[in-house]
């Protein structure tokens, strides 16, 4: 039996309401005991003992959008080193999309994947199985089969499910499976070949707009199959005030709708792209900093749940490219926490409510069962300093893709270890 | 007017008061390694560079002496970089370039605009190792003049980036005004087409916008780029309103594959409600002049009638003056090329 015990920390965990100086005791990657004040000497015997020294001890973060390059571009960046850039980003449990090459729309490839993962350690894998076969939005993938292989919801990527008649459908489906479906809620065919944003700065810049409008489209009408269906659903991503209002109106009726967002969209408004950087080549774009102030409200108030880091790998050569045909995305594992603290520094949100987005909330959406420091829960954990304060380079980031919309830009917030069912996974 | 060899005010415009140039009868020095776009040109850049250009075109027109001009470039390299088709504008800077005695390589490269998209920075890698002085480029995407900027030593001149800016033409459709009419400053002009989709238009809006003309512009809804209203121009959508009493109208290039879609439902249609005719130029102020920035779309943005016309119309003026503008923007940037290496 191996016994480690965490002292002189500052406990912090959203279920319990609980910020105070305090201990946790792990048994076999369990949580058995954890309580304000210091442990007593029964709960120190044979035990390994680590002194926090003051720092936070949370509920490892449980990141619920993250891109894998591997399988099909390893060479961006494979497994092995995103799970443990994941762990050095205070991230115990990442959440992989489908969209990998091959397209992850088969049991045996969310087993294999599943497999692979617990030999590299690192964060924890758990994966999403793809909603359509080669997310082409047409034929409904083995949903069930993938389910029973451990998929914890099913999405089609960063393509929306534009049919209404194959999204009632996959909704459906994956009410009688209980499992969310995650949708990344673009309408297409409205934004086209856009290149940003839609407003005065791509009119300013040249560049060919996207609506904002676009977002809202599809949750509105996916509202009215989630009615049809009871099905829950997900919203990723979410960057514009309609799709929050939308989003606020459905939880008000009662509907089981949840939603997150990611750093850029409350960080960073389209502004950013008056250079062409093509680090500020999103999916979905940068909004208005109307969007911007609405997504901050809609963390504090509980209409966005989560945050995810939004991390997708990008090759250097697809960015180096003028800002329309660069590829979109941007690293995001290794920023996640500082990040979102950025949000606590800034008075917007209480600690506690930031840590209940990058955790327990993310694992209450899929089922995870973590988030928490509660007896009986995996002791996946994160002990970070709030307020160290360093400059964000993506040349220093662990994940081999360094591409970040953030470079230079200050931050506070600095991950000291990271354990995964009582073990260190990382450690500063 | 001409403005040779002394410090030629223009009319209704303060006097610039730059130590940096003296007048048109010197080269322009401007503030900037390239000339990527009008926006951010200050109002004092923008007129020494139309007075200088004034300048060159009485030059050229004079012909007292056979060119080149001058040897401001004599043994300087200059490229154009052409990753979209182009007669005019490339042919033009040619002859500017020759003008001042420079040596002058085209490289048109052709492709699929994705593979453009993949070979800039790689064409600008290999170009580079050849020390070029100026790099005069078009491309299909905005922002790429700016990218390329970026990555070589010569200065750049954007001849043409996507959507985004045209400031070489918009310097000589404001020269080309100004040696017709004798100002800028508040002549009603009308912008008219495919303005969503036009670096021309933008490149206008900012000159004409700076040097205090009253700008507005006229196309169908679904060819109107969003917050446009924010760049200080007024929007009609009926030619024959948005033409009244103007004194220059300047019809854009409808681009084909625009013709027949979602954005106008044809040819025809796009003509009767949006093509200049001389009916509709009517409208216009008495003495109205009519531009177009080439190459035109005849009987679709505009009949051959009313471009063809001598008295009204700039369009041939306008490649003729382009030399002349392009020749000031050439010899500006000389400088900047020749203090790097």
């Amino acid at each position: 039996m191996t016994r480690t015990l965490f002292t002189n920390a500052r406990l912090l965990d959203p279920a319990q309401a609980l910020d105070a100086p305090g201990y946790l005791l792990a048994e076999d990657g369990l949580i058995t005991a954890a309580g304000a004040g210091s442990a007593d000497t029964t709960l120190r015997k044979d035990a390994e003992i680590i002194d926090c020294k003051g720092a936070c001890l949370a509920p490892g973060l449980v990141d619920m959008r993250v891109q894998s390059a591997d399988p099909g571009a390893e060479h961006l960046e494979d497994l092995h080193t995103l799970l443990h850039a994941a762990a050095s980003g205070g991230i115990s449990t990442i959440v992989a999309l489908p969209n990998a090459k091959p397209v992850i729309d088969d049991a045996s490839m969310i087993d294999s994947l599943s497999l692979r993962a617990t030999r590299i350690g690192g964060a924890r894998l758990r994966l999403y199985g793809a909603a359509t076969r080669k997310l082409r939005g047409k034929a409904m993938a083995e949903l069930g089969l993938m389910a029973e292989a451990g998929a914890v919801g099913f999405s089609n990527g960063n393509r929306c499910i534009m049919d209404s008649l194959v999204m009632r459908r996959l909704l459906a489906y994956s009410a009688m499976l209980d499992r969310p479906f995650i949708q990344h809620c673009e309408d297409h065919d409205l934004t086209a070949a856009g290149e940003m944003n839609e407003g005065e700065t791509s009119t300013r810049l040249g560049l060919i707009g996207a609506p904002a409008e676009a977002e809202a489209i599809i949750i509105d009408r996916d509202l009215h199959l989630i009615r049809m269906t009871g099905a829950r659903y997900h919203a990723a991503h979410i960057s514009t005030r309609a799709a929050i209002e939308s989003i606020r109106r459905a939880k008000a009726e009662g509907l089981p709708v949840t939603a997150d967002t990611a750093p850029p969209y409350f960080m960073l408004n389209e502004m950013a792209v008056s250079t062409y950087d093509t680090a500020f080549k999103l999916s979905p774009p940068l909004r208005s900093e109307d969007d911007r102030q609405a997504v901050i409200a809609a963390l504090a108030d509980g209409t966005i749940d989560a945050i995810a880091s939004d991390h997708v790998p990008v090759d250097g050569d697809a960015k180096a490219q003028p800002f329309g045909p660069s590829q979109p995305g941007a690293s995001g594992v290794d920023t996640l926490l500082a990040l979102t603290l950025s949000l606590v520094h800034q008075g917007h949100l209480e600690l506690l409510r930031a840590l209940e987005l990058l955790s327990l909330a993310p694992s209450t959406i899929l089922d995870l069962g973590g988030g928490a420091l509660i007896p009986g829960t995996a002791a996946d954990l994160v002990m970070f300093d709030a307020d160290s304060s360093h400059i964000i380079r993506g040349s220093a980031f662990a994940s081999s893709s360094r591409v970040t919309p953030f470079e230079g830009m200050p931050v506070q917030g600095r991950v000291l270890a990271t354990y995964v069912a009582g073990a260190p996974i990382f450690r500063a | 007017m001409t403005g040779q060899s002394q410090t030629g005010a223009p009319d209704g415009a303060a006097s610039p008061k730059s130590t940096r140039k003296a007048g048109s009868g010197s080269p322009v020095s401007l503030p900037h390694r390239h000339l990527l776009g009008i926006e951010g040109l200050s109002p004092i850049d923008i007129l020494a560079l139309i007075d200088r250009g004034d300048m060159f075109a009485d030059l050229i027109q004079s012909d007292t002496a056979p060119p080149p001009f001058s040897e401001t470039l004599r043994g300087r390299t200059i490229i154009n970089l052409f990753f979209e088709n182009s007669t005019r504008t490339r042919v033009s800077f040619e002859l500017a370039a020759k003008h001042l005695g420079g040596s002058v390589l085209n490289i048109n490269v052709a492709g699929s605009s994705v593979k453009k998209g993949e070979t800039l920075l790689d064409t600008a890698t290999t170009l580079n190792a050849m020390h070029p002085h100026i790099l005069v480029v078009r491309h299909n995407c905005s922002g790429a003049a700016k990218l390329l900027s970026q990555h070589v030593d010569a200065a750049v001149i954007n001849a043409g980036d996507g959507r985004h800016e045209h400031p070489t033409q918009a310097l000589l459709d404001a020269l080309t005004i100004k040696r017709r009419v004798g100002r800028i400053q508040g002549l009603k002009i009308a912008i008219c087409g495919d303005i969503a989709n036009s670096r021309v238009a933008r490149s206008n809006i900012h000159l004409l916008a700076t040097l205090g003309a009253e700008i507005r512009l006229v196309c169908p809804t679904t060819l109107l780029p969003a917050a446009i209203d924010m760049m200080g121009v007024e929007v009609f959508t009926d030619l024959e309103e948005g033409i009244r009493d103007a004194d220059i109208v300047m019809m854009l290039r409808l681009q084909t594959e625009r013709m027949e879609g979602t954005e106008t439902p044809s040819q025809r249609e796009y003509f009767n409600l949006f093509g200049l005719d001389r009916t509709k130029l009517m409208r216009a102020a008495p003495n109205a002049l009519i531009m177009h920035p080439g190459p035109m779309n005849r009987g679709v943005e505009i009949d051959s009638a009313t471009a063809d016309d001598v008295e009204k119309s700039l369009i041939r003026t306008q490649v003729e003056i382009g030399v002349a503008a392009r020749m000031a923007c050439l010899e500006a940037l000389a400088g900047a090329s020749g203090d790097r290496r």
